[in-house]
């Protein structure tokens, strides 16, 4: 019987990934490889990002248009940090992931009642304040001027300088949100989640608590967009308001849609297929009107939700594939009960 | 006694170009409203039409040299046409999908034309040479004391009632308005009934882009400033006069726009001024938190 | 018997229109009770103020002496509660504030008792079956009012010797004196009526959907509302969510209680659909199934979350006969179980077939009840039926 693809048990697919990411910047490609390598790890910063915000539209059903406010929030939590106290990389992420985790309370504990435009509405307008805030209280964030000279991360007293270093590190955190999100997933608050998602009557009437489970959702998508952020603040060094603007959280959206709404996989296929695309406009486009860039990713969106609204890995065909895994899991021997 | 005058005739004067303003945001306010309520969903892309107002008068005037007063109708006219392109290519072969695919969509094509204005027209602000306006605009028109009061101002305001006016008629005495009204309490049944439900919805898009446009050529006009991203900027506001107001209710909507505006325009005046726009963005959020039916609006009941 | 379900004097407008008036009836347990009425009577109106989704404009709902429509006067004084918890919380504030700047010698010693006394209400609650969250407003509570009480009594007490408010000469007594009376009173009245009522009830919260399923009471619904892009184990597994307890972080860890916990779910779920026949479906799509199995799959849902009382939604519509009867026989299995079924149905053929008491709704009215022999024979019942499908039911 011919194995498909999404028939292989996920562990050995996840490890034959891994090993093959690990193995990526050794391989030879001539000088242009640490600028390749680059794009590799600002595309699978945006993987982490958009798996966070899968969570939210993908799992529950909820669009979030304000998570780059999370992401701001991420990385001026880190870079003030570092600036300030000196703290080790290694607490800033998880600080920064906690701060992003109690602002996604705040803002969703009153909002998440609401309907779903008016929720979008509601996750923009935060974002847009979280920009002005960053913007203009300079005595907190030192506004336009951003903030310069973010100290590197350290693993065991050694600064990171090599591109290869930061690649295997963002690696990392995408492995640990990758295992905090499919571990959430597939388990009793995934599938509640899902239930959100599909009808949220029906979800209500089943036991669920819609508030507690959304606001929990929107709490771990805020959380991993902070740690985003964290990371970013350290790699590039640099911060400045312009960079946490409406625009990202719409080029993440885009990302998710793109892989498909709901799926992990679809996501971060999303993530490796369209970054690269940005650099490739980068080169195209003249510099002052680079960001005209994000022009792709609005014809992206109006095209995809014509013509593939459910993205290259269809939510419906995830969770077939699910079931039938699950099948085979309780009957190995090919019964066909 | 002096300062007492000195403060109200400040108030005064703010009250004239909230007015101002308000009546402008009302104008795009009431593009939204209409839209949502004939087919719930938030045309995103509606400030870029605003937008897109601005620029093709600024265009007609400076470069194919045809005078100011010939512009506008040409404007509207091109603008309102564009409204109903953007519904056909973008928002009809989503009618029955779910309202997620719908939102996402408005915002991809917003997105789009907002960056498209950008490599058409270029980043840099556009402004009116002063030898294409009629001089009179800028002259006062009345002086009470220390508030006055521009041609241009009373321009706008007069745009504004006659352009709401016109609404109201539409929607109150002709056969498209009613049309209109029922297909946005029940849009199966006005099917059944024989209305012609996409003509209809076409023409909501075709009225709402005419009046955004022409908001838009009055704010080129009044702010002297044109940009790419200057219908991300008012969209957002009308959007929230809309929300403020009630969304799906035009009076809501006219209403929503002027109390906005007067509330940015002392907002920025007596409070912070860089949070000029988190004034819309903070009234927003606590109108759809605390009434989200809006100033006027009802709530909608969802039968299980 | 004691009831198990009791619904007293229910009405419910929507605006103008009035789906439900004057409804009273009772659910004795094991019992299969039918409502019937035409179209538009009200009938799911009534489930769904029975299960949370509506909330009526009077009346009570009990389930087995548990309110989940409690009387209407709780919630107008819910507001006065809502007042009394906003105060608290800027108390939280507030006290730490006054004991810094006017306190500073008792400053520690304060804090210190309240501390103790924190970890020893804790201590005392930790062993009596409440709730974490309880445990947790109640020694939150209790503290803080003490705090303020105290802080209070202080502040009455020494009034002399309070200084100036920082900067200016109005002495602090001014602001201290009506702080405490009022910390007092509303303190009082919110303690004492936490310790009359449940905390959830005490703030107005209405019982929603997911409170009455964890009371067990579940549900189908008129047009099937199913998970369509979930597996039909999924479906059921959902239903089963008010059983299980697996938290955020034993999920994210794969506690050894977390995996028992799925374990367990799968084999309920797997037998609860061999109970309703859909154990060969189990692995599709719940979209993918036929239009009578789907039916059958909400039924399974529904049980999954081990109810008392199971209401059933037109669950005959659309079927034929052979599935009707096949039907009729699972509803008795339910039945035999022990749980309570209350069905809405057109179909006669099944109602009279089943039914212990027929309750028959008429624009919002109860217009009669008994068994299904007298409602046959009822002249109202027949007559808002308009003589059309009675004629044709069979014992």
């Amino acid at each position: 019987m011919k194995t498909r693809m999404s028939d292989i048990p996920r562990k050995w697919l996840y490890l034959g990934i891994l090993i093959l990411a690990l193995l990526l910047p050794w391989l030879p490609l001539g000088g242009s490889s640490n600028y390749l390598l680059r794009i590799l790890t600002t595309a699978t910063l945006y993987m982490v990002l958009a798996l966070g915000l899968n969570i939210v539209p993908g799992f529950n059903g909820l669009l979030d248009l304000g998570y780059v406010g999370f992401y701001g929030i991420g990385a001026y939590t880190a870079g003030l940090l570092t600036l300030h106290y000196n703290v080790s990389f290694w607490l800033i992420v998880p600080l920064a992931a906690l701060n992003g985790a109690i602002w996604g309370i705040l803002l969703g504990a009153p909002t998440l009642r609401l309907t779903g435009d008016y929720f979008a509405i509601v996750t923009f307008g935060f974002s847009e304040l979280v920009v002005l805030v960053i913007r203009n209280e300079l005595w907190l964030t030192r506004g336009p001027m951003g903030l310069p000279g973010i100290a590197p991360p350290s693993v065991f007293g050694h600064p990171l300088t090599q591109d290869w270093e930061y690649f295997y590190l963002i690696v990392f955190l995408l492995l640990v949100v990758l295992f905090v999100v499919t571990r959430l997933e597939d388990s009793r608050i995934g599938r509640a989640w899902y239930s959100i998602r599909e009808d949220e009557i029906a979800a209500q009437c089943s036991g669920v608590n819609l508030i507690q489970y959304k606001v929990t959702a929107f709490a771990i998508s805020a959380a991993i967009g902070g740690a985003g952020g964290a990371f970013y603040a350290n790699w590039f060094k640099f911060i400045h308001p312009d960079m946490f603007k409406f625009w990202e959280s719409i080029l993440i959206l885009c990302l998710v849609v793109f892989g498909g709404l709901g799926s992990i996989v679809g996501t971060m296929l999303g993530a490796l297929a369209l970054i690269p695309l940005t650099e490739l406009l980068r080169i195209v486009l003249p510099q002052n009107l680079f960001s005209a860039r994000y022009l792709i990713y609005g014809v992206v969106l109006v095209l995809m939700m014509r013509w593939r609204p459910d993205g290259i890995l269809p939510f419906v065909r995830y969770q077939e594939n699910k079931a039938r895994r699950a099948q085979k899991r309780l009957a190995p021997a090919g019964s066909g009960e | 006694m002096e300062d007492l005058l000195g403060m109200s005739s400040l108030f005064l004067q703010q009250l004239v170009n909230g007015l101002t303003l308000g009546g402008v945001y009302a104008l795009i306010a009431v593009g939204y409203t209409m839209v949502y309520g004939v087919i719930e969903l938030i045309n995103f892309a509606h400030g870029e039409i605003y937008m897109l107002g601005a620029f093709l008068a600024y265009t007609m005037v400076t470069i194919f040299g045809i005078p100011f007063f010939a512009a506008i109708p040409l404007t509207i006219m091109i603008c309102a046409c564009f409204g109903i392109l953007l519904d056909f290519i973008a928002y009809r072969p989503l009618r029955r999908a779910p309202r997620l695919a719908a939102l996402i969509t408005a915002i991809g094509m917003s997105i789009f034309l907002q960056n498209l204005a950008l490599l058409i027209w270029g980043g840099q602000i556009r402004s009116y040479p002063r030898a294409v306006l009629p001089k009179a605009f800028f002259q006062n028109a009345f002086v009470v004391g220390d508030i006055t009061m521009t041609w241009l101002q009373i321009f706008i305001l007069a745009v504004t009632v006659v352009f709401m006016f016109i609404l109201h008629l539409i929607i109150h005495r002709t056969q498209v308005g009613t049309a209109m009204r029922a297909i946005s309490q029940d849009k199966v049944t006005s099917a059944l009934m024989g209305i012609s439900v996409n003509r209809v919805i076409s023409f909501t898009f075709a009225i709402g882009s005419a009046m955004g446009a022409m908001a838009g050529i009055l704010v080129g006009l009044y702010y002297n400033a044109i940009f790419p991203y200057m219908g991300y900027n008012a969209g957002i506001k009308a959007f929230a006069a809309a929300v403020l107001g009630g969304i799906g209710s035009v009076p809501g909507a006219m209403l929503g726009g002027g109390v906005l505006g007067i509330a940015e325009v002392f907002g920025a005046g007596y409070l912070a001024s860089e949070y000029r726009d988190g004034i819309s963005y903070a009234v927003m959020i606590l109108v759809i938190l605390f009434k989200p039916s809006g100033l006027i609006g009802k709530p909608i009941l969802e039968k299980v | 018997m004691d009831p198990i379900l009791t619904v007293k004097n229910v009405g419910k407008s929507f605006g103008g229109l009035t789906a439900l008036k004057n409804v009273t009836m009772e659910a004795a347990k094991g019992q299969i009770i039918g409502i019937i009425g035409p179209n538009g009577a009200g009938k799911t109106t009534l489930f769904n103020c029975l299960t949370g989704l509506y909330f009526p404009s009077e009346g009570q709902i009990f389930f087995q002496e548990k309110p989940i429509v409690p009387q209407l006067s709780l919630i107008k004084s819910a507001l006065v509660s809502r007042c009394a918890a906003v105060f608290l919380v800027l108390s939280l504030f507030w006290a730490p504030m006054f004991w810094a700047v006017l306190l500073p010698r008792t400053f520690f010693k304060v804090e210190l008792t309240m501390l103790t006394a924190f970890i020893l209400v804790m201590r005392w609650l930790f062993g009596r079956g409440l709730k974490h969250y309880q445990i947790w407003a109640w020694s939150v509570m209790f503290v803080l009012i003490g705090g303020d009480v105290f802080l209070a009594l202080w502040g009455l007490f020494h009034l002399g010797s309070l200084g100036p408010f920082p900067g200016t000469e109005i002495s602090l007594a001014y602001l201290a004196v009506p702080w405490s009376v009022a910390a007092l009173l509303f303190n009082g009245f919110f303690f004492w009526q936490l310790l009359l009522k449940d905390v959830r009830q005490l703030f107005g919260f209405r019982v929603g959907p997911d409170r009455v399923c964890c009371f067990g009471i579940a549900r189908t619904f008129q047009n099937n509302r199913l998970f369509l892009n979930l597996s039909v184990l999924d479906n059921v597994k959902i239903g089963s969510h008010v059983r299980f307890k697996a938290g955020l972080i034993t999920t994210i860890f794969r506690s050894k209680s977390q995996r028992a916990e799925e374990q367990q779910i799968e084999l309920d779920c797997l037998r609860m659909l061999r109970f309703v026949g859909l154990e060969k479906r189990a692995f599709d799509l719940a979209g993918a199934l036929a239009y009578g199995e789907q039916r059958r799959l909400e039924i399974a849902r529904a049980l999954a979350s081990n109810p008392q009382v199971l209401l059933l939604d037109e669950p005959a519509a659309g079927m034929n006969p052979r599935e009707s009867s096949r039907l009729v026989q699972l509803i008795r299995n339910i039945r035999d179980k022990g749980i309570t079924v209350l069905i809405i149905e057109h179909d006669m053929k099944v109602i009279m077939n089943l039914a212990d008491v027929i309750y028959v709704l008429d624009h919002g009215e109860m217009i009669a009840e008994g068994s299904p022999k007298e409602i046959r024979a009822n002249p109202k019942v027949i007559e808002a039926y308009l003589g059309g499908s009675l004629a044709y039911a069979d014992a």
